[in-house]
């Protein structure tokens, strides 16, 4: 295979998985909505794009199965094929294979794919009724091309006495407003051999008046010179074949072809016995005789006019009435309006993003240091340049971070597959309600949100959904729901999973905790504390352990992968009425807005979005006893860090202390800090694996003047902070 | 440019690329769109040899697209060439109807292009 065709099966791998995420959704609509053509449509052209550029690729497999499966489609489509719940979820099944195939390019042939996919073929036959042979036309190639042979009949009468073939050309009025050049397909013949004569015949030029310069009147005779075959100069002409006449004789024709030929030509009536006669020669082939039948009876139909083409072409070309066209181009617009937006967009390798928007973070740390430059220089001008450029970049920055934001709906919509295959397993009825789907967020994040959310989905309709005798006894419609909602909330991204089940019960929780040590037995913990407690390792209430969600592993690593996108997730449940968790992220991964604080000699970053307030550390009615430390904050506690006795940095200035009020989650705590330095754009730079055991920082960055500021991570400070008030009571 | 240019007209990025490759390596200017509305936008006057397009397309279908094209004076003769499937040979008729005289049956090797290609234009 040609490098440039491995690149492009690159492409038809991607274009191909991008498809059948499509035809996914666009089945899992249909059922709601069977009658929707466009759903149908789409599924269909997934289909048969996918099986056009298998082809392509000489991927027999795919092309074989996807085959099938299209017709079905096209059946459907024509409405010969009602589209039932059973019908879909095997086309899904289908997909699936076909998606399976794919991923299996140039991997060893595996013959148990083979069978699947026969086994899944014959459930769609059944499920369609039938596989449809008439539509499911399997003609081969062009039947009408017969036998490339040269049969030259050297047997009876004088043959001709040079070596060349003989092509005798009529063209149709129409082939110049066809977008056909005579002239192409005679210099295209004459890549093929040697042309050692050309006489045209002007015979059927009408007067110059009566000349309509768009039709074609000529007519050729070319002796040929070549060592091609028949067939290879026949199809030369492949093109013009069908409205146009085109006749080639083998060298060393017998005189009489020529003389035929030259008789019925001149007279342009009698292209029958022509016909006939040639193949009973053995130099015609079907082909050629069933094109001068439909010659000759389109010659009957025009016979009763002198000049009838001129006229004909001018109705045909006035047949369509533009008024209907554009009615109808309109109508169609309107429908793909959406769908045109995404196929005006561009594909960009998810690398090259990735690179601009580190550039752009680099640029953002320059354009800091300039900017510190610029104000120690105190140069007016220079800095007002600075500003300019500040802004333009914080410009870029934004854009630039756009480009990566995708809509969440296609990920939300994979859910409709995972609900339905869950609840049928579990004999449950379930609908999922989407909301937000146009929200958007980083498709880096978008990547990792997948798997968190799939384990809280299935654990809403295992543990939250209740079975159907149970709703009804307790007066709920028997269908459960889930739903996914999103939502942006000041600078973060909200992503919702809540069900109509039987909510968690706080006692229930906090008994099992108490039994499993997680809670001291004289602790007291407010109802959010308890809810939280799920998400801690080792607590599961449910009793009966179901294959699907585990064995109450499954909330901590939701939890850990939700924090390792410095997410955070928020619990609430009301029992009996259901369960709604909140995984609230970042907009984007790589930067942040921040509050710089200086902490001894060192900088330090705090997420601008955790950040509550401010205070000044004397004013305030300071507490020590057993070694915790907390405040009051107008009357609330308010625990707090030393964040200098936390890191051992040097306390070696004398700067008024503040406290900087952070909030993770429900809970705050204090964070004690030397200076405030203001807001700050933070570029973040991921700390190396070694450092991924400290806890209370996240990452690093790099400030204008070139040094390295550490990145606080709000959470595990919070709780840190938590922690020592607990040991303290 | 000296070259002819060739509109290539598919949904499918792949068959573009590969059509679009092929026709580049025999010396042809490609110009590539994603759909029969999208072709149409880039049927803005400059000459072109020749329009290969796709005939089941979003948006557009590529039937559409060759009626609209023939409307346009300027490409009234330009030829155009259908991708058809060996199962939709109505499509085909359709094509044809439509003022699409020329064809490239689905799957083809590339010389197998080439050669339909230069049928009507050389490079």
């Amino acid at each position: 295979m040609t490098d440039f065709m491995e690149q492009a099966q690159e492409t038809f791998v991607n274009e191909s998985l991008d498809l059948l995420q499509d035809m996914e959704s666009s089945l899992n609509q249909l059922v709601d909505d069977p009658a929707n053509d466009e759903l149908i449509n789409s599924v269909f052209r997934a289909a048969h794009t996918i099986k056009g550029s298998a082809g392509l690729f000489g991927q027999d497999a795919i092309v074989a199965f996807t085959h099938k499966v299209e017709n079905v489609l096209d059946r459907v489509r024509d409405g010969e094929v009602a589209i039932t719940a059973p019908l879909v979820e095997v086309l899904l099944e289908c997909r699936d294979h076909i998606e399976v195939l794919i991923e299996a390019l140039g991997e060893e042939p595996d013959p148990t794919l083979h069978q699947q996919g026969e086994a899944l073929l014959a459930a769609l036959m059944q499920q369609a009724g039938g596989d449809g042979a008439a539509t499911a036309v399997e003609s081969t190639t062009q039947l009408a091309q017969t036998d490339d042979s040269v049969v030259v009949s050297r047997e009876e009468g004088p043959q001709v006495e040079n070596d060349n073939w003989h092509i005798s050309l009529r063209f149709h009025a129409d082939v110049l407003r066809n977008g056909m050049d005579p002239l192409a397909f005679l210099r295209y013949l004459a890549t093929l051999g040697e042309i050692v004569n050309v006489a045209t015949l002007v015979d059927q030029m009408p007067n110059v008046e009566e000349m309509d310069p768009e039709s074609c009147y000529l007519g050729m005779e070319v002796s040929f010179r070549s060592e091609a075959d028949k067939q290879t100069i026949m199809d030369v002409f492949e093109f013009v074949m069908e409205d146009s006449s085109v006749v080639v004789l083998p060298p060393r024709s017998k005189l009489s072809e020529y003389t035929d030929l030259i008789e019925t030509l001149s007279e342009s009536e009698d292209e029958r016995r022509l016909g006939e006669l040639l193949v009973s020669v053995g130099a015609l082939s079907t082909h050629e005789l069933e094109k001068a039948l439909s010659r000759q009876q389109l010659d009957q139909l025009q016979h009763p006019e002198q000049h009838p083409r001129l006229g004909e072409i001018l109705v045909e070309q006035h047949a369509v009435d533009s008024n209907t066209v554009t009615a109808a181009l309109k109508k169609q617009q309107a429908q793909h309006e959406r769908k045109m937006k995404e196929s005006r967009s561009i594909r960009v390798d998810a690398e090259r993003l990735d690179q601009l928007i580190n550039l752009v973070g680099e640029l953002v740390i320059a354009g800091a240091g300039t900017g510190l430059k610029a104000q120690q220089l105190g140069d007016e001008d220079l800095l007002e340049s600075v500003s300019l450029i500040s802004r333009l970049v914080e410009e870029i920055r934004d854009r630039s971070l756009r480009l990566r934001m995708v809509q969440i709906g296609e990920t939300f919509n994979r859910f409709n597959r995972v609900v339905r295959d869950v609840s049928k397993e579990l004999g449950k009825s379930i609908k999922l309600v989407i909301e937000g789907a146009d929200t958007e967020l980083d498709k880096s994040v978008v990547e990792k949100i997948g798997d968190p959310l799939t384990h809280l989905v299935r654990n809403s309709i295992d543990h939250g959904i209740e079975s159907a005798e149970e709703r009804l006894a307790k007066g709920k419609p028997e269908q459960g729901t889930v739903t996914l909602n999103a939502y942006h909330d000041s600078g973060n991204i909200v992503i919702e999973v809540s069900d109509d089940g039987g909510g968690i019960d706080p006692d229930k929780v906090l008994a099992k905790a108490r039994a499993n040590g997680l809670v001291a037995p004289e602790q007291h913990l407010s109802r959010a504390e308890v809810l939280r407690l799920i998400l801690e390792a080792g607590l599961s209430t449910k009793e009966a352990v179901s294959n699907l969600s585990g064995r109450g592993v499954g909330m901590d690593v939701v939890k850990r992968n939700v924090e390792s996108l410095r997410g955070q997730i928020e619990v609430d449940s009301e029992l009996g009425a259901g369960t709604s968790i909140r995984v609230r992220l970042p907009l984007t991964l790589s930067i942040i807005d921040g509050f710089l604080v200086g902490v001894g000699d060192a900088s330090y970053v705090i997420p601008l979005d955790s950040v509550e307030e401010c205070i000044e550390y004397e004013q305030l009615e300071k507490v020590r006893d057993h070694g915790g430390d907390y405040i009051s904050l107008r009357g609330e506690v308010l625990p707090f860090l030393d964040l200098r006795t936390l890191f051992g940095e040097r306390k070696d200035r004398d700067n008024r202390e503040n406290i900087v009020v952070v909030r993770s989650g429900g809970a705050k705590a204090g964070l004690v800090v030397d200076e405030l330095l203001g807001e700050y754009q933070t570029v973040i730079k991921p700390l190396s694996q070694i450092f991924s055991k400290l806890s209370g920082i996240s990452g690093s960055t790099i400030l204008g003047s070139g040094e390295v500021a550490m990145i606080l991570e709000v959470n595990s400070l919070v709780s840190e902070a938590e922690q020592r008030t607990l040991h303290l009571s | 440019m000296s070259g002819k240019t060739i509109l290539v007209v598919d949904d499918s990025a792949s068959i573009r690329q590969v059509i679009g490759m092929t026709l580049k390596g025999a010396g042809y200017d490609v110009i590539e769109a994603c759909d029969g509305k999208d072709a149409l936008s880039k049927l803005n006057g400059d000459k072109l040899n020749l329009i290969i397009t796709d005939v089941n397309m979003p948006n557009m279908d590529g039937i559409t697209f060759i009626k609209e094209a023939k409307k346009l004076p300027r490409y009234k003769f330009t030829p155009i060439m259908v991708l058809t499937t060996e199962s939709q040979d109505t499509k085909k008729k359709e094509g044809q109807a439509a003022g699409a005289k020329a064809w490239v049956v689905k799957p083809f090797q590339p010389p197998q292009l080439l050669a339909a290609v230069s049928k009507l234009v050389l490079p």
